[in-house]
């Protein structure tokens, strides 16, 4: 039990003139693990909706194929009988928790089912062990982190004991621990109880491995359908679709492998124990880390320009940012948030803030825009400190771009959005069309200019959002989460486009993230927090070359990083004991 | 207090609220709001709540005697104080004056005493229940499910929905928007520039949460019939004592003011109730 059969599916929503779906056609077998993957805004998270009934039954538009659930269509039949067969799992689990506390959560959808007391009972029991939150019952939803949420959502589904899983990327929105941790339960969900489990990624580095297939989405079009062995055999496609391809499957294309690795354990089979007659591939260098290595996505090719050399500002660089001493506790709250934190951010630098979920990112990036005053220590931006300044020094000083980017879009058009700011600044006519023909390009929104901002896809949203705080050109640039709902091809070009600026106009960006690549890729230094303090300062390849450091961040260094590591552990030079932390 | 049953609660909101308007002196009226500043420091309210208490309470005094003092319009009345002379050109011609009156201040008081002990219990209520215990009180007093969801839920998301505001104002002033400007018609449109995104946001959520709620067998037609709940609330002695007590209150405050309704309209009249028609028109 556990069978999908999609036969020629097509679905367009009501407003729309084009297909999100055009042609499906495939079978899951009981058990399966699929990975769905491809760019943004290609149907993926419409694919789900379909197989667990949400459409047709809960949304407009028009459907046509079929979608067999053991053999029924879930058309023909309501939501509450195909959702005891199907759970789906969303993408942020703010969106879908509703309760107060976890029982009542996870009791809502048996309680809809009319299961009897009892057996909500012991379902809640089955279900919360299953996800790892034994002895949680009782507790208050919003006292989690991210990831405890997001486990409790995943509760919520497993309570309902579904034969098939669908989950529409649930790890954007959780570190790296917490990540790990979701795809253990799911895969132990798929390998234990044999739950067939479809899920829908960008980042796919960490789910391939536990996958059995790969679907790939293009413009609504199931463009392959292959076996993991042979699903990254042509990285061309993906580089193409702008799609991220697993790191050492692509390390492997680049060295000349024919085989596409996928776990630490294969890639060192591969690339060292094969080469022990040689000379042994280099991926970071013969000592630590020191600069990481990125491969071009576009090129399938090692560039040596891609490798960084990122922007770093000496002592005489004028200082935008100066925290002292920065300590920050929510009211009615008794735990400090922010503990004696103290940098400073000088022109010119790229500052990557990592942590576990609820370490303290985002309320510190608050504080850089005065939005939130320390209630001890201070903040000064540009020399003025923020709890004695007025907010209108800041303006157009200092631009931000929420993890939700909906809270700034207030604009009819695109290109209203992006001019609001220098109209605001009273700029000339003809300043504000210019920096409008300057700046839409750069964020490949000219053929949405006049779109609404509201109704675009999420990570178009997302560029709106930067291109309108960008086009007051402010001295420092703040984003919260840039990755979220990012595809691969437009977040490379947005972080390469605010490094130029960087680099040639002498501007700070400081963003906060899980994403190590990104880190690795753009930050010229890295403040790590933990549980609200600053545990590390300095440049992110020293940081990523500290597992124990790392460690306590919930931070995972690349897989190309703890290969490395693996191969000095094994030269004879190395008597330093570094184990990889997950193979 | 605070642990009464959430039904017991709602009980205690309907009969005050029914009382308040039944009830003209303000020596009760104020009794009434005394009541429910108590049931507040029964609590006690955090300082946060405390100032949302104080905002409210003010803004919805100021705004009924304010009202009240100029729009009185029931005979006698008396100015005591002129904003706009009926020879002011224009308005003063066309409103024939604008002023204060004395009547209108005392009546706009007595309005405002309603308003503010209806609302101090409702905060009552609300600090002091859990959604969940809320939605099963409002389904045991047979509010169809899905429509106690809706509001249980909505409760839920009004502080999140004040913090998004906060992000929003704060990112457009970051972008140089001013709100206070001497432009009515571009404060106007400032603000609701401003409600866009929230809107926006909210609607977005709600979608999504309805999503969730429906791929959890969640339906609104088939919610009264199949339902099940994981837990009861237990009804205890005091609620049962206190929920008649209020009831016995507003059945007593009824009958008095009928009786007086019919003496004072020459209907009925008994000597034996002199006492009584005295304490409705001192008291009540």
């Amino acid at each position: 039990m556990g069978g999908i059969e999609i036969e020629n599916l097509h679905f367009t929503y009501p407003s729309r003139s084009t297909p999100t779906l055009c042609g499906i056609d495939a079978d899951v077998d009981p058990a399966s693990f699929i990975l769905l993957t491809g760019p943004t805004g290609c149907g993926k998270s419409t694919l789900l909706r379909t197989l667990n009934g949400l459409i047709p039954h809960a949304s407009g538009g028009k459907l046509s194929g079929s979608v067999r659930i053991n053999g029924a269509s879930v058309a023909s039949q309501p939501i509450a009988v195909t959702c005891q067969q199907v759970g789906l799992l969303f993408q942020n689990p703010e969106d879908q928790l509703f309760c107060i506390i976890v029982e009542d959560e996870i009791a809502f959808g048996l309680e809809n089912q009319g299961f009897p007391s009892h057996e909500i009972d012991r379902r809640i029991d089955t279900a919360l062990a299953q996800v790892g939150l034994t002895g949680f019952r009782n507790r208050r939803i919003d006292s989690f982190s991210s990831g405890q949420k997001q486990r409790v959502a995943l509760a919520c589904v497993c309570a309902m004991q579904p034969q098939i899983l669908l989950l529409d990327e649930p790890t954007s929105y959780l570190d790296p621990q917490a990540t790990h941790d979701i795809l253990d339960i799911i895969c132990n969900l798929n390998r234990k109880l044999g739950i067939t489990v479809i899920i829908a990624a960008h980042q796919v580095n960490e789910v391939a491995p536990l996958c059995g297939r790969v679907w790939l989405m293009n413009n609504g079009e199931l463009v392959s359908d292959l076996p993991i062995d042979e699903a990254f055999s042509d990285l061309e496609r993906y580089s193409q679709l702008g799609v991220q391809v697993p790191e050492l499957a692509q390390a492997a294309a680049q060295l000349g492998y024919a085989e596409r690795p996928l776990t630490l354990d294969h890639a060192e089979q591969l690339f060292i124990d094969s080469a022990q007659n040689s000379q042994p591939p280099q991926f970071y260098g013969t000592e630590a880390p020191e600069v990481p290595f990125t491969p071009n996505p576009s090129s399938g090719e090692i560039d040596a320009a891609s490798i960084l050399t990122p922007a770093t500002p000496t002592n005489s660089d004028p200082i935008l940012a100066d925290v002292q001493k920065l300590s920050f506790r929510y009211p009615q709250t008794d735990v400090d948030v922010l503990k004696n934190i103290s940098f400073q951010i000088k022109r010119g630098e790229v500052v990557a803030i990592m942590g576990a979920n609820g370490s303290g990112k985002t309320t510190l990036l608050l504080h850089l825009i005065g939005l939130l005053r320390p209630s001890v220590g201070q903040v000064c931006i540009k020399e003025k400190d923020t709890r004695r300044s007025k907010w209108r020094h800041l303006v157009g000083q200092v631009g931000i771009v929420f993890q939700n980017p909906d809270l700034l879009l207030q604009a009819a058009t695109v290109s209203e959005e992006v001019a609001f700011g220098p109209k605001n600044l009273r700029l000339s006519r003809q300043q504000v069309e210019d920096r409008l023909e300057e700046i839409l390009p750069i964020f490949d929104l000219e053929t949405l200019q006049m779109e609404a901002p509201y109704a675009l896809s999420r990570g178009q949203r997302q560029r709106t959002a930067v291109a309108a705080s960008f086009s007051l050109y402010p001295d420092l640039l703040l984003l919260d989460e840039p990755t979220t709902g990012q595809d691969y091809y437009h977040l490379q070009q947005l972080m390469g486009m605010l490094q130029d600026r960087v680099q040639t106009q002498d501007k700070t960006v400081i963003f906060c993230t899980h994403d190590v690549h990104l880190t690795l890729e753009y930050a010229s230094r890295i403040l790590l927090l933990h549980r609200g303090e600053l545990i590390f300062d300095g440049p992110p390849d020293v940081a990523f070359a500290n597992p124990e450091l790392l460690a306590q961040a919930s931070l995972v260094p690349p897989l190309m990083m703890q290969l490395q590591r693996l191969q000095d552990d094994k030269s004879p030079s190395s008597h330093e004991n570094r184990s990889p932390r997950n193979r | 207090m605070i642990n009464l049953h959430p039904h017991t609660k709602i009980v205690l909101l309907a009969i005050v609220s029914c009382l308040v308007i039944l009830l003209d002196s303000p020596i009760a009226l104020c009794v009434c709001f005394l009541v429910s500043l108590g049931l507040q420091a029964s609590i006690p309210p955090s300082w946060r709540q405390l100032r949302l208490l104080i905002l409210f309470i003010g803004l919805g005094t100021w705004g009924l005697v304010y009202s009240q003092a100029i729009f009185y319009n029931q005979v006698p009345r008396t100015v005591i104080f002129t904003l706009v002379h009926a020879d002011t050109p224009v308005v003063g011609v066309l409103t024939g004056g604008i002023h204060l009156y004395r009547e209108g201040l005392f009546h706009g008081a007595v309005q405002s005493l309603r308003f503010n002990t209806t609302l101090t219990i409702s905060c009552f209520i609300i600090w002091t229940t859990q959604p969940r215990d809320l939605l099963l009180a409002f389904v045991k007093l047979r509010v169809p499910y899905s429509l106690a969801f809706m509001v249980t839920t909505g409760l839920r998301y009004i502080p999140l929905i004040g913090s998004e505001a906060k992000t929003v104002i704060r990112s457009q002033r970051l972008r140089g928007f001013r709100y206070l400007r001497l432009n009515v018609l571009q404060v106007i449109s400032g603000i609701l520039n401003s409600l866009r995104p929230i809107l926006t946001n909210n609607i977005r959520r709600a979608t999504h949460l309805s999503e969730a709620v429906e791929s959890r067998a969640f339906s609104p037609d088939t919610a009264a019939e199949r339902r099940t709940s994981l837990r009861e609330l237990k009804t205890r002695g005091r609620d049962v004592i206190l929920t008649a007590v209020l009831v016995l209150c507003l059945l007593g405050v009824i009958c008095l003011k009928g009786v007086y309704f019919l003496y004072a309209n020459g209907i009925y009249y008994a000597s034996w109730l002199r006492g009584a028609y005295s304490f409705v028109r001192e008291v009540l």
